[in-house]
């Protein structure tokens, strides 16, 4: 990316911007599905054509500014996530969310580095500028828009009830009474509990009255602790792209029912750091490019082999 | 053999053991050093880590192509571990040591805030004091680097412990030596440095051998800061791939290895600093 300084026009944009990415989690509106660059940002339609990532003015001292200055930025990632994020014996990481950074800093024209901090530290902000971003499948949510500003959805994943396969459970109300487990600080944990909350967007509907929820530090233990033979808990709650790789991984997993809810995924920022602003409209612009021109789809057909980037329908 | 004893210089009187349990001390030590003794004690370690080796083997779970393939990557996590205990406990030697001389003060200001300390870091979780200098310390503009953040909460926290094994180490020394060094004209800041601390530190090494393997176990919770030490790389593969059973296991039987290694210098350093004592 080139940086260009030229003309109020720009500001007019950037200030258009500003307003489509105000409040963080606005951008969870759901569209029509066209996948029109346009769609994925409500608000900024007023603008006649999108202008290219190229034009975003940096603000002097914000987080683009200092990113280009230092010719790299910093990547957080969990990689006890797959296929998501995943280290390789060499200590390098792989994965859809790994081909989404890597692609964010090509087209920033900057190298990537990845550092690998607790998800807790970087779900409450605050991260003192040790890292520039966070691209870890976060749902975009109310509570954690106070500390962190979201890019619009870069894909949606269906939240998928699982039970252990011995139990004989086929539907989700056969879990009424029974424990469902999921990972400590998800979404997933904030739906059995009842206080999941997408903000404009809404929230989807509650669990069935009666099932107890439990949690393990990541989402990959709880199939972990029944391959271990142990049965504290009837069911597993947990992306569907991580139940499919546990079931590839042959962990006495069965999916039962439609998924529960869908959740929009976004690119965090640290709020307390730099200036964000400028950074969020060039990620904005970049996002609904990389949807547009087919490179989301394709490493979501690569991890996932199904295209997860499409918003809802209505 | 009493008169002799207490003749020693440092001894004091009062401490010296009777013949009897001197006599049972070397009887002891002799038949600990006998070949029989040692042959027997290799045998008995030999059956009961071979029959807990066997034990998990059995359950089929443990996959040797998987550990050697990654081994090499959970091992790339030990000399950070090192590091950190290492440099840790130097630090922390250093807070205790401040620690100690102010809860033995008699300036009130110094003692409260040494008995604050104390109180403070040993009543709050380790865990929450990590949290604490890496995320909540940026707050008020101090932002330090993960592996600094990590090492001065691991160092301040220890410090607080070790401050009392310092200040009864000081309290042992003998009266006897701090009224001879006050009878030779020395200050007291003289006698503290020269002549109380360290006989002092000798008393104390077993106890810094202690906290120090406890260390290397607690290094693991730096992993919240993002360094990939040992630990971490065992959990996060292990998590990764559902084999948390033998990565797991793995990163024991590692620490394990550490801890045998460092309890070995430590004894070493021990039977050194006693050969003062040593009458044969």
């Amino acid at each position: 990316m080139r940086r260009s300084f030229r003309g109020p026009a720009h500001g007019l944009v950037l200030a258009v911007f500003v307003a489509a990415c105000s409040g963080g989690a606005a951008t969870t509106a759901p569209s029509t599905g066209a996948r029109s660059p346009a769609a994925t940002t409500p608000g900024a339609s007023t603008s006649a054509t999108t202008p290219a990532a190229t034009q975003i003015v940096p603000i002097a001292g914000g987080l683009l500014d200092k990113i280009m200055k230092a010719g790299k930025i910093v990547v957080s990632t969990d990689p006890k996530y797959p296929p998501q994020s995943k280290q390789k014996p060499d200590g390098s990481f792989e994965g859809f969310d790994i081909d989404v950074a890597n692609e964010i800093g090509k087209r920033l024209g900057v190298t990537v580095e990845y550092t690998t901090p607790d998800w807790t530290a970087i779900t409450a902000g605050g991260w003192g500028g040790r890292w520039d971003m966070s691209v870890g499948s976060m749902t975009i949510t109310p509570d954690r828009a106070k500390a962190l500003d979201f890019s619009p959805p870069y894909y949606f994943t269906p939240a998928q009830m699982t039970v252990r396969t011995d139990t004989g459970i086929t539907s989700i109300d056969g879990l009424v009474g029974k424990t469902v487990c999921s990972g400590e600080g998800t979404t997933y944990d904030q739906w059995l509990n009842g206080t999941l909350d997408f903000g404009p967007a809404g929230k989807p509907a509650p669990p069935p009255a009666g099932i107890k929820s439990t949690t393990l530090p990541t989402d990959t233990d709880c199939p972990d602790q029944w391959k271990a033979g142990r049965n504290d808990f009837e069911g597993w709650l947990s992306s569907i792209t991580t139940v499919d790789g546990a079931i590839d991984a042959d962990l006495p997993v069965t999916k039962v029912g439609d998924p529960v809810y869908l959740e929009p995924l976004g690119v965090a920022v640290d709020k307390s750091g730099p200036t964000t602003t400028d950074f969020v409209a060039w990620l904005t612009v970049t996002i609904a490019e990389m949807h547009a021109d087919g490179t989301l789809s394709e490493f979501s057909e690569k991890w996932f082999k199904t295209d997860y980037t499409l918003p809802p329908t209505p | 053999m009493r008169g002799l004893a207490a003749q020693q210089p440092g001894i004091d009187p009062s401490m010296v053991a009777s013949t009897q349990t001197i006599v049972a001390d070397i009887r002891r030590a002799r038949q600990r050093s006998s070949l029989r003794f040692r042959l027997i004690f290799i045998g008995t370690w030999f059956v009961l880590v071979g029959g807990l080796s066997v034990a998990l083997a059995s359950t089929g779970r443990i996959h040797v192509d998987f550990l050697a393939e990654w081994a090499p990557f959970f091992l790339g996590g030990v000399p950070l571990t090192i590091f950190v205990s290492v440099v840790s406990i130097a630090f922390a030697v250093v807070f205790a040591l401040i620690g100690a001389l102010g809860r033995i003060s008699t300036i009130a200001p110094i003692f409260a805030t040494a008995t604050l300390y104390v109180s403070l870091v040993r009543g709050t979780p380790l865990i929450v004091q990590i949290f604490f200098v890496y995320s909540a310390l940026p707050q008020f503009g101090i932002v330090l680097p993960a592996i600094v953040a990590g090492i001065f909460a691991l160092s301040f926290n220890y410090g607080a412990y070790m401050t009392e094994i310092f200040r009864a180490g000081i309290e042992a020394v003998p009266r006897g030596q701090i009224e001879a060094a006050h009878a030779l004209g020395m200050s007291d800041a003289q006698t503290m440095r020269r002549i109380v601390l360290p006989q002092a530190v000798r008393i104390v090494i077993p106890a810094i051998g202690n906290e120090f393997i406890a260390m290397i176990k607690d290094s693991a919770l730096v992993s919240f800061v993002a360094l990939q030490e040992l630990f971490w790389r065992a959990r996060t593969t292990g998590s990764a791939n559902f084999a948390s059973f033998e990565t797991l296991i793995f990163a024991a039987v590692v620490y394990w290895l550490l801890t045998i290694t460092f309890s070995t210098a430590q004894e070493w350093l021990e039977r050194r600093m006693r050969e003062s004592d040593r009458r044969t």
